[in-house]
């Protein structure tokens, strides 16, 4: 009966009623949809940078990143390639030769980080095959074929079939130069790909290094994300020679930003919450005020303070109750629609995309979430019950009873 | 030779008084109140406006302490009880009538005639047995899920006499309760107690104004700057 006696209270006032449901209702669709967003600009930023240019674990000599000396490569580099690429949980592997260096065209000179590729493998590690503005990927039959990113070519004024010259130290610290022709032109989300990359054939490179079969990098492309930790701990055991890294390590900003972005949302989650249980208290409280001849009358007819005070919280918990299953409806659907069909962001994408974002995002929340919106919800709900409840027990039955 | 068997008395004040601090001046709204109410009473009490009425009711009810005296109801000395203990008391022992805001709003006619017992954890059959018998006598059968506001006033303090009486309180005690119905309804309020009153054997208490209601009690206590002034059995 209590329990009736609630329900049906939270139909007296319909319009106040409907108002507090829908904010309820709005506040939790305005907190999934952030959630969604911020989760999702996460997610494209995190994966833009592991599929188009990090890859999830990399493989160095110990000795190689201090200053990218040429002389360190990995020992038995292609043979320990061929050993992980038939690991199930490796999708791609992809072995690198490397050297900074110089690009020059005839107008002007670069810095270069130059990378000796196997086209075939490569572009399932950073699928740069997919992000051609010009070109192809390698499928010329030109000879020395290069592939840089836009900006850079843009800088030195050269397009699909300029010719380039790459300079840089042998393992003797000889200067080494080879000519080269644009065969395509990629843009990525990376500033540092776009401007500071030239990828040519490992055949090449290594020809002109004069390092026979010598690579410097392994990058492995997972199937799934779950599989990076254990395979770390097992690369790690039987490589203990070899620095091996992760996305996490390879670019702690990412991680970082992960964390941010984590504490940003439980800062926003907060902030909404609140402004629920202010929303709630002031509602109910109004409810109480409103009531209170009545509820005056239950407890001079022997209604005891414990369920008067119960009456008050079961009334608020089913406004709740109403409004948070819809309103987490509602961020449901939202959240699916945008995840198949993302939201446009081309008109704001040059100033993204300087921060590496793809111009469409998709929002994407965890299943855990709706589930911790719920309960956040619920307790928000008896939190702002309590006030308005002890309010009502408060009073006195003759003096209420007597107001007119 | 008359043989008359000793009524039992319900409510007994000895010399209660009242006197509210609650502006400068101290208000003394009973004095010296010495009132006995035997079983089966219909019992009005009357006095000019500010004569200590709803007070008397109100302590006598449990719903206010006296500043001195005490109250003896069946035998319970209830100016020692807790208010916790007060809530629990009236629910069990005493039925109320108010003037208005009787009725909860949310609730049928049937459902606040029941409600009293479902607070005395009553079980569901007895309370839908004993609602259902009332709303007949009453004539109100056919309002049974008809909420308040679709009520008259009079149809409204009826279903708010049957509520006290379903709970089988001890007494009833109405403030008065017909002070807002038009004088045709007031009377039929008051036969309906009346007959209440010798049916079920229910004692009744109520405050008034009004000469007509005056006319129907059989006790009508006078209250005047609260002390009594007239207690006569008609
Ligand atoms: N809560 C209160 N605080 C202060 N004074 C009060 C309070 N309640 C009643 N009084 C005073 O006590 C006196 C008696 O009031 P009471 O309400 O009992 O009179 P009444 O006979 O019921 O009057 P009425 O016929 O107008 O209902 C009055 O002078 C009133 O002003
Ligand atoms: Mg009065």
């Amino acid at each position: 009966m209590l329990i009736k006696i609630a329900w049906r209270n939270v139909w007296r006032n319909k319009g106040r009623s409907l108002v507090v449901i829908g904010s309820i209702v709005v506040g939790i669709w305005a907190l999934l949809f952030m959630l969604g967003f911020m989760n999702g600009f996460t997610v494209s930023y995190i994966n833009g940078a592991i599929e188009h240019e990090i890859s999830h674990i990399q493989i160095h000599h110990p000795k190689f990143k201090q200053d990218y000396d040429i002389a360190y490569s990995i020992p038995n580099g292609l043979s320990l390639k061929e050993a992980l690429s038939s690991d199930p949980k490796v999708a791609a592997i992809s072995p690198r030769s490397f050297a900074n260096g110089m690009i020059s065209s005839t107008r002007k000179a670069n810095g270069v980080r130059i990378y000796g590729i196997i086209p075939e493998l490569e572009k399932h590690v950073t699928h740069h095959d997919s992000l051609l503005t010009a070109g192809t990927y390698f499928e010329s039959k030109q000879r020395n074929p290069v592939i840089i990113g836009n900006e850079l070519a843009e800088e030195l004024k050269v397009d699909i079939n300029s010719k380039i010259v790459l300079t840089f130290q042998d393992e003797d610290n000889n200067l080494v130069a080879g000519a080269f022709r644009i065969a395509g032109l990629i843009e990525t989300s990376s500033p540092s790909i776009n401007k500071f990359t030239a990828y040519v054939k490992m055949e090449d490179f290594n020809r002109i290094a004069g390092i026979g079969q010598n690579i410097h990098e392994i990058a492995l492309f997972l199937s799934s994300p779950n599989d990076e930790a254990p395979l770390m701990d097992k690369l790690k055991k039987e490589h203990p020679d070899l620095l091996i890294e992760s996305w996490r390590t390879i670019a702690p900003e990412l991680e970082l930003f992960l964390s941010m972005t984590d504490s940003f949302l439980w800062v926003l989650f907060g902030i909404i919450m609140i402004a629920l249980i202010f929303g709630i208290i002031n509602t109910m409280l109004m409810a109480v005020l409103e009531r209170y001849r009545e509820l005056g009358m239950l407890m001079a007819i022997g209604m005891n303070k414990w369920r008067v005070y119960m009456m008050i919280v079961i009334e608020t918990v089913f406004l709740s109750l109403v409004g948070g299953p819809l309103g987490i409806i509602i961020g449901l659907a939202t959240m699916n629609w945008l995840g198949i069909h993302g939201i446009d962001l081309s008109a704001y994408s040059e100033g993204l995309k300087a921060y590496g974002y793809d111009s469409i995002l998709y929002p994407s929340i965890e299943n855990n979430i709706y589930i911790f919106v719920t309960i956040g919800v619920i307790i928000t709900a008896l939190i702002g019950a309590l006030y308005p409840a002890y309010k009502a027990i408060q009073l006195n039955p003759t003096k209420a009873l007597h107001t007119v | 030779m008359e043989t008359t068997v000793a009524k039992k008395i319900v409510i007994k004040t000895e010399n209660i008084a009242k006197t509210y601090h609650e502006s400068k001046i101290p208000v003394q709204a009973l004095k010296d109140v010495d009132l006995e109410i035997e079983e089966g009473e219909f019992t009005a009490i009357v006095g000019p406006s500010g004569s200590g009425k709803t007070t008397l009711l109100n302590i006598i009810g449990g719903l206010d302490k006296p500043s001195k005296g005490k109250i003896i109801i069946g035998d319970t000395d209830i100016s020692n009880l807790k208010e916790s203990q007060l809530i629990d008391f009236r629910l069990h022992h005493i039925g109320f009538v108010f003037q208005q805001y009787n009725l909860i709003p949310v609730l049928t006619a049937k459902e606040n005639v029941e409600f009293i017992m479902l607070l005395q954890k009553k079980s569901e059959k007895e309370m839908e047995e004993r609602a259902m018998k009332l709303l007949k006598e009453v004539g109100l059968e056919d309002k049974a899920k008809v909420r308040p506001s679709e009520l008259s006033g009079g149809q409204q303090q009826r279903v708010a006499v049957i509520r006290a009486l379903a709970s089988r309180p001890k007494f009833i005690l109405a403030d008065e309760p017909t002070a807002n119905l038009d004088s045709a309804s007031a009377g039929n309020l008051l036969d309906m107690m009346a007959r209440m009153n010798r049916e079920e054997n229910m004692t009744f208490i109520f405050s008034t104004h009004d000469q007509r209601v005056i006319d129907k009690a059989r006790r009508v206590v006078t209250l005047e700057d609260g002390m009594i002034k007239y207690d006569e059995v008609r």
